[in-house]
């Protein structure tokens, strides 16, 4: 099937985990037999975020695991992760991760792992600045995870000597660079919560990387040359930080550009996939033209309640003006994948927003332009008081075929792989060869 | 758009990963495992596939396959976890464009649980998957022999490989241990170990004509193995193989030594290329496999175990001999 990008064209939670499970068993089932090879997926790549994602994936057994830092196709057997230099790696939670995927009967998922050493790495003085900051908003909280993502990005800009996931290989360096960080941490936040000590840290940060491959850049291509991979992007297109709705954005790259460079400087490229559901949904405050209150009440996530830093999950209706606007800035892809159909069969009275009542016009498309948080933050003003102007919804995959102006790929009927149908010409495994 | 599900505290993952610490590869073994693990099971096996497919239009069939038995001490973990890499090794500098690569493990049919254990060839690393099923024995006869004539049988009987099979080239075939094989495999053992049964015992030489009709076989002697000086066991494997008798000193370069000798025999690469890539490659094996690799390349010369080429001290990999 060759490589595929999986973006997730929303605020996040469409479905890129199970999206990312389905490529990865049936590229399996369709190479099963002999001979070996062919569509089988090799590796799972993670190109932005780090241990605050939770991708949902429901084996057809019903095993549920909720991917962060492995990457969704990890309970098909063979498929590898790789975590790129783009990823903020938390060895802390990753370790609980593995433990939970070998108690659902994972062999050895650590094994399976490969990190790039340029990544950065996530401490626990990270999540807790993030947590004291973020609790210092009060009610202008941003919708963070508290996990200490942003904090991880912002350090390593003003800080050269970031901790990063090589440095777990030389221990007085990385404990002079943990010292630093908490440092920083206490001199910031002289009420913030306790944090463990460097040396604490770094011993457990050392058990990482003596149990976790950490490699160079010369691993990613060898990687693409074994076999098919799949990119995992993390959150979503409007959670962007550049082009997502400022300040209620995340500090990572959520389209495809991530990705991009790492196959540009492979010499390999990949097909574009870009997932939605058949409605509308937000974790965390922020702009949210087509809420419904009533839907929230209706179609609480199953995965996804309201989280202690994050507030409340949201549901609302298809939303083409925000979809289109993610299109433009990620330029576009090669198909998509509608998840959760089942719920929309089940719900005639969703609708599709095609245009937003904004500044007393309609408004059908959202201006776009290089990174400019002014211009981010004025569109955020503006979408804060945007009305949607709706249709019936009708049927799904075909009025978003229409609305978005690209082929359906892939349809999700439910939580698990099985609930899943390729699309009769424009089956996933044809995306690279159309 | 996300969450924190997972618990960052720091004591629990230092302990996590102390606890999983050398669990790893070695799942199924550790597991408390005693018979050979279904996938691996030669028994009733037709042959283990190599195929051409639209994918991968030349393959070439490579089989490693090592001794498993209490002799080898260490050697056979050290295996497990170093040989993943092997894919990644021939790909990367482009030696071997389409390799399929099977894993097996050698044990004793006289008194073994595992005398035999074949995956299947692989074109990606779900050949991890084959090596985390292997058993180890911990144990092992007293005899120095093992039954390598029940692998080469299997290996000349029961593998099909398209790379020799349509375009008429052969594969490669390395078994790495530390003692004799048995003189013949015996007909009572091959019915038992992997089912069928020939007219006769068949004389391993016989085996070794066979195979070397469609691979190309190496004997890789770990020289931290409990047998490696043993003047028989060289003098056994070199009458049977001649100048494909490699000893190792440093069993952390095997991936490195098998991969050269591939992009050797390939016409990929010169020694000194080999050399040079491990080096760009950040591995520190060179001076290992350089010394593994003269040797094959000196077959003229009687092999010595001590023998170092001049200008091959540990700095690193000088040579530039053309096999």
């Amino acid at each position: 099937m060759g490589h595929v990008i999986v973006v997730d064209l929303g605020f996040g939670d469409a479905g890129k985990g199970t999206v990312v499970d389905h490529l990865c068993r049936t590229a399996a089932l369709r190479a099963g037999g002999r001979p070996p090879t062919s569509n089988k997926v090799t590796a799972v790549v993670r190109f932005n975020g780090g241990a605050q994602a939770a991708h949902n994936v429901v084996a057809p057994d019903g095993r549920h695991h909720t991917f962060a830092q492995f990457g969704s196709g990890t309970f098909t057997p063979g498929v590898r992760t790789h975590l790129s230099r783009f990823m903020l790696v938390d060895p802390l939670a990753l370790a609980a991760e593995a433990e939970h995927l070998r108690a659902l009967g994972v062999p050895d998922p650590l094994g399976r792992l490969t990190v790039d050493g340029e990544a950065l790495l996530t401490t626990p003085y990270h999540r807790a600045a993030n947590r004291a900051r973020e609790s210092a908003r009060g009610a202008a909280r941003h919708g963070s995870c508290g996990m200490g993502i942003g904090e991880t990005a912002s350090y390593a800009l003003a800080h050269d000597d970031a901790p990063r996931a090589g440095d777990c290989l030389s221990p007085a360096r990385l404990r002079r660079r943990l010292a630093a960080v908490r440092d920083w941490y206490r001199a910031a936040f002289p009420g913030g919560e306790d944090v463990p000590d460097a040396g604490a840290c770094a011993e457990a940060f050392t058990a990482f990387a003596e149990r976790v491959r950490i490699v160079g850049p010369g691993h990613l291509p060898a990687l693409l040359r074994t076999g098919n991979v799949v990119f995992e992007g993390a959150q979503g297109v409007l959670l962007d930080e550049w082009h997502g709705f400022h300040p209620y954005t995340t500090w990572s790259t959520t389209t495809f550009a991530n990705a991009e460079t790492l196959l540009a400087e492979a010499g390999a490229s990949a097909a574009r996939l870009g997932v939605l559901r058949a409605y509308a949904t937000r974790h965390g405050p922020g702009p949210f033209v087509t809420e419904d209150p009533a839907l929230t009440a209706d179609l609480p996530d199953r995965h996804n309640g309201t989280g202690r830093w994050q507030g409340a999950f949201r549901v609302g209706h298809l939303d083409a003006v925000a979809l289109r606007y993610a299109l433009e800035v990620t330029g576009g892809v090669d198909g998509l994948a509608v998840t959760h159909l089942d719920v929309a069969g089940a719900r005639p009275d969703l609708r599709v927003c095609h245009s937003y009542e904004m500044d007393g016009e309609r408004v059908g498309r959202l201006e776009t332009g290089p990174p400019d948080l002014d211009r981010q933050a004025a569109l955020t003003r503006r979408l804060l008081t945007a009305r949607p102007v709706y249709a019936p919804l009708g049927r799904p995959v075909e009025t978003i075929e229409a609305a978005l102006g690209a082929p359906v790929v892939l349809r999700s009927h439910g939580p698990a792989s099985t609930d899943k149908r390729s699309d009769h010409f424009w089956t996933p495994i044809d995306l690279s060869v159309r | 758009m996300g969450s924190g599900n997972w618990s960052t505290d720091v004591y629990a993952a230092h302990a996590s990963y102390r606890a999983s610490t050398g669990a790893s590869a070695f799942a199924y073994s550790d597991g408390g495992a005693t018979a050979v693990h279904p996938d691996l099971d030669p028994r009733g096996v037709t042959a283990r596939e190599s195929r051409d497919s639209a994918d991968h239009p030349e393959s070439l069939a490579i089989g490693v396959l090592f001794d498993v038995t209490g002799s080898m001490g260490t050697v056979p973990r050290t295996l497990q976890a170093k040989l993943p890499d092997l894919l990644g090794l021939l790909l990367r500098k482009g030696y071997v464009e389409h390799p399929h690569i099977l894993f097996g493990a050698v044990g004793d049919a006289t008194c073994d649980r595992a005398p035999l254990q074949v995956g299947q060839f692989e074109a990606d690393n779900r050949m991890d998957d084959d090596l985390g099923k292997i058993l180890l024995e911990g144990g092992g006869g007293g005899q120095m022999r093992e039954s390598y004539e029940l692998a080469m049988y299997f290996m000349a009987r029961h593998t099909s490989i398209d790379c020799f099979d349509k375009r008429g080239k052969r594969g490669y075939l390395f078994m790495i241990g530390d003692e004799l094989a048995y003189p013949k495999a015996k007909r009572r053992e091959i019915a038992a170990v992997i089912g069928g049964e020939p007219d006769e015992d068949v004389p391993i030489a016989e085996l070794v004509r066979e195979l070397q009709r469609r691979y190309d076989v190496y004997f890789i002697i770990p020289e931290g193995a409990y047998h490696a000086g043993n003047r028989e066991l060289k003098d056994f494997w070199q009458g049977l193989l001649g100048q494909n008798v490699l000893y190792l000193d440093d069993l952390d370069a095997v991936c490195e030594t098998i991969a050269l000798t591939v992009g050797l025999a390939e016409d990929a690469i010169d020694l000194g290329e080999g050399l040079e890539h491990l080096a760009e490659a950040g591995s520190d094996a060179g001076a290992s496999v350089s010394r593994a690799l003269a040797r094959l390349d000196a077959a003229r010369a009687p092999v010595a175990v001590s023998s170092t080429p001049p200008g091959l001290d540990a700095s690193g990999p000088t040579a530039t001999t053309r096999l």
